[in-house]
């Protein structure tokens, strides 16, 4: 019993988690620029999907990448670091599943990930699901570990 | 506290989710190329067409290897075609110059465990026979061929016996 209280108590989890979060929110930030961008493209990425009923698509597209933009600059500033988390993981666990569906139904597209161009420009496969289910991992570290968070909460608190 | 930490944390990521959603429509709204809230019509997901990218073997009507078992012969026309006459043990697989032919039948091929897969065609210019067997190749299959002239010179071949 005495053991995992030591391994969630251990103060270095939060310089750890500080370069998860650093290159998860990121990552997030980077990748939900182009959506943003070219909300038509990112539609038709997901479209391609074959995932969502069409009344959904576009919503999903128009709303996705800002849960991004925030959830990926709360990591980076260590503003409400574990909700950033728990959406960032949700994303990374609907993002799996999509890509599974995709993958298993053999659909050669764009993974849309991080470039709006075609399945030529950004293809799936199943690296791609490898590099997401790492990614998840990473969130959920900071999710369950990191307890202090460095950050802007953290420096107005002090 | 524990539940009250989840509760919060839930708390707080459904305001982002909120705030986020809220962003977003406003600036969907403000922007030339906005997007209508719901799809007016289908997207047109876009199949590719099936690339040609892989290199089939041509084998003479006469090729010992025609009638080796561990060859799977597939007959790339169509199904009227396949009824009025086909080589014994051949399979039909009509051939679409337009779609793709289904993942589920590329499958079945990788499945049936063959050490060679060849495709008779129509013998036309261009060959059905040939484009199934270079889609095929180029999906992943192996030692795949085709019979030069297709059905009509694979048929005078099996009725003249030897060449």
């Amino acid at each position: 019993m005495t053991r995992p209280a030591a391994v969630s108590t251990w103060r270095g989890h939060a310089a750890l988690a500080l370069l998860a979060r650093l290159y998860l929110g990121g990552l997030f930030v980077w990748a939900a620029v182009h959506k943003i961008a070219d909300p038509g493209a990112f539609a038709l990425d997901v479209a391609t999907y074959q995932f969502l009923p069409l009344p959904l698509i576009n919503l999903f597209a128009l709303g996705l990448p800002w849960v991004e933009v925030l959830a990926g600059a709360m990591l980076v500033l260590g503003l409400r670091v574990r909700a950033a988390a728990l959406l960032v993981a949700l994303m990374m666990v609907a993002f799996l599943i999509a890509l599974g569906h995709a993958l298993h139904a053999g659909l050669d597209l764009s993974c849309g990930c991080f470039a709006s161009g075609g399945a030529a420009a950004d293809p799936i496969s199943w690296r791609t699901l490898v590099r997401d289910g790492l990614w998840l991992l990473l969130a959920l570290y900071v999710l369950a570990l990191d307890r202090r968070p460095i950050g802007v909460e953290r420096l107005s608190r002090s | 506290m524990r539940d009250e930490t989840l509760k919060s944390t839930c708390r707080d990521a459904a305001w982002v989710v909120a705030v986020a959603f809220g962003l977003a429509l406003g600036v969907n709204a403000v922007r030339s190329d906005g997007l209508p809230l719901v799809a007016d019509r289908e997207y047109q997901v876009l199949v590719p067409c099936p690339e040609v990218g892989g290199e089939a073997a041509a084998l003479a009507p006469t090729d010992p290897a025609l009638r080796d078992p561990r060859t799977v012969l597939l007959d790339a026309r169509d199904a009227a075609a396949f009824a009025a006459w086909h080589a014994p043990g051949a399979r039909s697989v009509p051939y679409d110059y337009l779609a793709p032919t289904p993942q589920e039948t590329v499958r079945e091929i990788l499945a049936s465990g063959a050490a060679r897969v060849v495709v008779v065609g129509d013998g036309d210019d261009p060959d059905s026979g040939r484009e199934l067997a270079r889609e095929l190749a180029g999906r992943g299959l192996q030692n795949v061929a085709f019979v030069t002239g297709g059905a009509p010179a694979l048929k005078a071949a099996l009725a003249g016996g030897a060449p």
